[in-house]
């Protein structure tokens, strides 16, 4: 569903771009993972695949429409989710209603469906006597839940995240990347995640690395 | 909208932040109101000035054309007469009603002055032992040869300035009214009352001056004071202020002769609106001959208004100063609070959210913030309008009263008094009429101001969110999220 063509980007230096060439497909109902050493420029591929940047060398499809035709915005607002290490949450909003504003903003089909939204934070171990509290009275790990349940209620079929177990310990972390997958395998869903640690990788279907300014498949 | 109800969360969320910005909202807005309460209140102050310190507006013979006349005949004809004469036209009732008819003249008063030689009782002789019968040095008489008691002729005590500034005051009995036309009935001096024994319901006697030198008998209907200062008719012959006695015009005019009637010397305009006089005077001129004219005095509603003008202009720069400086302050705030927020609206904008949509949530943010500072400025403003107000008022109430006395010359024909038939005339009115009321500011929050202030508000507001937004549009969703 998700392809790059000839993908490259450099920040300054056009001679020393971070990648180039890059041809990769994503599909829905499988989770990749990608990893790299510090600096390498993980973070950066994502956030042109999240639509947060523009590339500087060839395109990215949906389908067969470039992002560049859909609109960055309207791209953010419709196909894609995006979980990061930190910063996720409104933190002047309660876990429900963070996932009502996401819903509302992206349009979603469940927009302003209460239920919906508890089922999933329920799902998540949020229990109800967290779904109202603010949610800087939330653990790290339990933010993060709040912020996978908020990809889980919105439409977008891709869903990334960059270092999203970052801050947590084994058993969050367990539990985060357990429900990536089950958001590949059961919403059919398209999930890419970049990530330090190995063992995370190793739970997804897929791994890439990206080195020396290519991505090469793992075996 | 899912950005009203974001704004609604974030400052209920937030109470802390959103008082304190209640609070300084409330300052600025605060000293706004007060400017627009001082400015509402100069503007109101300036309408009623318009009435309490007033115009008038004097119809009189035309001494210019009158003097001309004379030195032309007096060159032309100079061989044949040794001295010419001053013929001073003496004004015709008919006329001023005319001018009465004008829409801006409230009311207006006749003055028509003679003498008379006191019969049945002695006149008060002033302490320097000048005046008296001596009948003074001859100077300029129109008509009639000088006696020892003055009489003014008036439509109505009330209504001539010496009255209505309080220099003099009727003590006993009543003063002269419009219904006292066509009788006897006069009002004396409290001195001359005390010296001859006189008191209200008396009669008394004097003698013409001229003509057949008939007695008049004239009943005393009211016993003034004059004040000290109020030796207004002065004059190197006059005779002493007590020996003033106050009659109907019509009785003046009686003692005069018969071709005087249906004259005066001069008759003074009380006008309505003191702004429009000189309107008033252009319409009254095409009203009347040459031979009279007409001149105005509006010195002391100029001098309440210039006093009035000031607070206004300073109450003006008041509004807008803070208006700008809390537009400016305001902004300031937005834009560090933008700062403070960026992670939120990173995270708005990485769910694609319009940015326009994220200005219009801050916008609605500031707009519940103002509504309460509009509430709570609008309680605390009459307060600081009060204070703020009333030390602008003596302030430029001390700088005025000290302009107004150079501006209060007398206008009109410039000519030094003296002449009999227009003593208590123009000039002397002109002269007292000068005294300046202490303008007072009534501060009240009216819903006017409110509207007012909620314009201001709004605008601060708008114009903040506008300045600050620049950093809402500008912020990359990727800068704040990824570093
Ligand atoms: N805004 C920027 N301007 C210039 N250079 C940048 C910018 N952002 C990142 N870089 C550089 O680009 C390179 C790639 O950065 P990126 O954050 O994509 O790496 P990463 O692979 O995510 O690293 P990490 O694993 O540490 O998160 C780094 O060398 C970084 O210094
Ligand atoms: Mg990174």
């Amino acid at each position: 569903m998700l392809k790059t063509q000839d993908l490259g980007y450099w920040y300054q230096d056009k001679t020393q771009p971070l990648f180039q060439g890059i041809n990769l497909t994503f599909e829905p109902g499988k989770s990749y993972a990608i990893l790299g050493h510090s600096g390498t420029g993980k973070t950066t591929f994502l956030s042109l695949i999240a639509g947060l940047d523009k590339p500087k060398e060839g395109d990215i499809l949906l389908g067969d429409r470039s992002l560049k035709q859909i609109g960055l915005t309207n791209y953010r607002r419709h196909d894609v989710a995006i979980v990061f290490q930190a910063y996720n949450l409104f933190t002047y909003m309660s876990p429900m209603n963070n996932l009502l504003t996401a819903m509302a903003i992206t349009e979603a089909e469940h927009a302003g469906d209460r239920a919906y939204a508890k089922q999933i934070l329920n799902d998540l171990g949020i229990g109800d006597d967290l779904i109202d509290r603010n949610v800087q009275h939330l653990s790290g790990g339990q933010q993060q839940r709040v912020a996978i349940a908020r990809t889980m209620c919105c439409d977008a079929q891709l869903v990334v995240a960059d270092e999203p177990t970052g801050n947590l310990d084994e058993d969050n972390t367990k539990a985060v990347i357990d429900q990536f997958q089950r958001i590949a395998h059961e919403q059919n869903k398209c999930v890419i995640i970049v990530t330090h640690e190995p063992d995370v990788a190793a739970q997804c279907d897929h791994q890439y690395r990206l080195e020396n300014k290519q991505f090469t498949q793992l075996a | 909208m899912n950005f009203f109800k974001r704004a609604w969360l974030n400052i209920w969320a937030k109470k802390g932040r959103s008082i304190l910005l209640i609070l300084v909202s409330s300052a600025i807005l605060m000293f706004v109101l007060a400017g627009l309460l001082i400015r509402s209140a100069a503007v109101k102050a300036t309408e009623t000035a318009k009435n309490d310190a007033g115009a008038t507006m004097t119809l009189s013979a035309n001494r210019q054309a009158a003097f001309k006349k004379m030195s032309q005949s007096s060159s032309s004809s100079s061989s044949k007469t040794s001295r010419p004469k001053l013929t001073l036209t003496p004004v015709k009732l008919s006329d001023a009603t005319k001018i009465a008819k004008l829409s801006n003249i409230k009311n207006y008063n006749v003055t028509s002055s003679t003498s008379a030689n006191a019969k049945s009782y002695d006149t008060v002789s002033t302490t320097t032992g000048m005046g008296g019968n001596s009948g003074g040095p001859g100077g300029m008489k129109s008509s009639t040869s000088s006696g020892d008691t003055q009489i003014d002729g008036v439509t109505a005590t009330s209504l001539t300035t010496t009255f209505s500034d309080s220099q003099s005051k009727i003590t006993k009995g009543r003063g002269i009214t419009a219904s006292d036309k066509n009788t006897n009935n006069v009002v004396i001096e409290k001195e001359l009352a005390s010296q001859n024994n006189l008191t209200v319901g008396d009669t008394m006697t004097f003698k013409e001056t001229s003509g057949d030198k008939a007695t008049v008998k004239v009943k005393i209907v009211g016993i003034y004071k004059a004040s000290s200062t109020s030796s207004a008719s002065a004059g190197p012959m006059s005779t002493d202020p007590s020996n003033t006695i106050y009659a109907s015009y019509t009785l003046a005019n009686t003692i005069k002769g018969s071709k005087y009637a249906g004259t005066a010397d001069s008759v003074t305009f009380n006008v309505t609106n003191p702004a429009k006089v000189s309107a008033t005077k252009k319409a009254g001129n095409k009203l009347i001959s040459s031979k009279y004219s007409l001149s105005t005095d509006d010195a002391s509603y100029q001098s309440v208004k210039a006093s009035m003008d000031n607070v206004e202009g300073f109450a003006n720069k008041i509004v807008w100063l803070v208006a700008i400086a809390g537009t400016i302050i305001l902004a300031l705030i937005v834009i560090l609070m933008i700062r403070e927020r960026r992670f939120e609206i990173g995270v708005l904008l990485s769910l694609g959210e319009a940015r326009w949509k994220i200005v219009a949530q801050f916008f609605t943010e500031m707009l519940m913030v103002i509504v309460v500072a509009i509430a709570i400025a609008g309680a605390g403003g009459k307060f600081v309008g009060n204070q703020l107000g009333s030390q602008l008022v003596s302030q430029s109430t001390t700088t005025q009263t000290t302009t107004s006395t150079t501006s209060g010359q007398p206008g009109g024909s410039g000519q030094p008094g003296g002449t009999k038939g227009g003593s208590g005339g123009p000039g002397n009115m002109q002269a007292t009429s000068t005294k300046t009321k202490d303008p007072n500011l009534e501060i009240a929050v009216s819903a006017v101001d409110l509207a007012e202030l909620g314009g201001f508000g709004l605008a601060i507001t708008f114009l903040s969110i506008m300045i600050a937004s620049g950093g809402i549009l500008r912020l990359e969703p990727k800068k704040v999220l990824i570093s």
